[in-house]
């Protein structure tokens, strides 16, 4: 039985929209953490990425590991948005870093 | 060799706190004034009619393996035949929409109301940072760029050996600037006045959205091969229907 696949744009936006509030939100608290902890350079960008994946794992678990009922493809939940919150999370370190280390 | 600078406390209360906070709020205000000032525009009959038929054509499009040859040729014939098919725009009436939508005030007034809402509060905020916090150390970034970068983050500093992580009030209002992006829509919702690119596919999608693009439907709606997908739709029904009962 071949199986053909077929989507619903709108719950996919959906999803996909989900998706990037998650990581917008996690980017943020994620600077935040950097910052305070005090966090440099490549440690910091380390952090991020580390954020970023341990999103992906959590988008993952929620979706019960069946990408396919959710998504068109993994790509989409893993790498998807990866990029887009590092304004956000270098705003929220700097911020933080700041505010604590360098009264 | 980074010699930690110790800033003044009072640098942290009045310079980088207000200016996130007054970045924020004047977001917040952009989003609202724009959508009061939003003058709600009657469409179009023409643009409305052409608009769902190119969904239509869409659809048609997406779900063409879904049903049998002859009845997608058939429905691509009606779309597509040269005399009277719904797609086919005859040369001389092609550029006449397209004139009508830049002549038209309304859209021209809308566009212009939209960008300007973008660019004051930009502009006279970044004048008000330079012309009241200019001049020292505002914040120091917590990782370390080439000397390249000086000149555009330190720009009222006038040391050269003050370490390049520390950043004048002009580039924390570009790091603002950038960085609120993401909490507005956290804030705002989906909708909302300051995203900029999204607001640029926007403005390029009206100026040419009929004519152009009933060709391109057509075009790809040729180009379709069918592709029949539901050849053994009864004996797939066959085992599904085994496994429920079973």
């Amino acid at each position: 039985m071949d199986n053909i696949p077929t989507f619903n744009a709108e719950h996919l936006q959906s999803n996909m929209k989900t998706v990037y509030y998650s990581r917008t939100f996690l980017s943020i608290i994620g600077g935040v953490i950097a910052g305070i902890m005090g966090f440099t350079s490549l440690t910091g960008f380390i952090f991020y990425f580390l954020i970023m994946a341990i999103t992906s794992v959590g988008l993952l678990a929620k979706a019960g590991f069946t990408v396919h009922s959710y998504f068109d493809s993994w790509n989409r939940v893993l790498l998807d948005g990866f990029l887009g919150g590092l304004m956000s999370f270098v705003l929220f370190w700097t911020f933080a870093y700041d505010l604590v280390h360098i009264f | 060799m980074a010699e930690d600078l110790v800033l003044d406390t009072a640098i942290r209360d009045w310079v980088l706190i207000p200016l996130s906070v007054v970045m924020v709020l004047i977001g917040i205000l952009r989003h609202f004034v724009s959508k009061l000032m939003r003058s709600s525009q009657v469409p179009d009959a023409k643009i409305i009619k052409e608009g769902q038929l190119i969904v239509r054509a869409r659809n048609l499009r997406s779900g063409a393996n879904f049903i049998p040859p002859r009845s997608f040729r058939a429905r691509r014939f009606y779309f597509s035949n040269e005399e009277n098919g719904l797609l086919h725009v005859p040369k001389g009436q092609a550029p006449n929409p397209q004139a009508q939508m830049f002549s038209d005030p309304n859209m021209a007034m809308d566009m212009m109301k939209k960008n300007l809402s973008m660019i004051i509060p930009q502009t006279l905020t970044f004048a008000w940072v330079n012309f009241f916090f200019s001049g020292f150390v505002a914040a120091k970034i917590p990782f370390p760029l080439t000397q390249r970068f000086r000149s555009m983050l330190q720009n009222g500093i006038d040391l050269s050996t003050v370490d390049v992580s520390y950043v004048s009030s002009r580039s924390w209002y570009f790091l603002n600037l950038f960085g609120l992006r993401g909490l507005f829509s956290l804030i705002l919702g989906e909708d909302n006045a300051t995203d900029d690119t999204q607001r640029m596919m926007q403005m390029s999608g009206f100026g040419f959205d009929p004519t152009k693009s009933l060709g391109a439907e057509k075009d790809s709606l040729d180009i379709v091969q069918h592709d029949w997908a539901l050849p053994k739709f009864e004996q797939r029904a066959e085992a599904v229907l085994r496994k429920v009962l079973s």
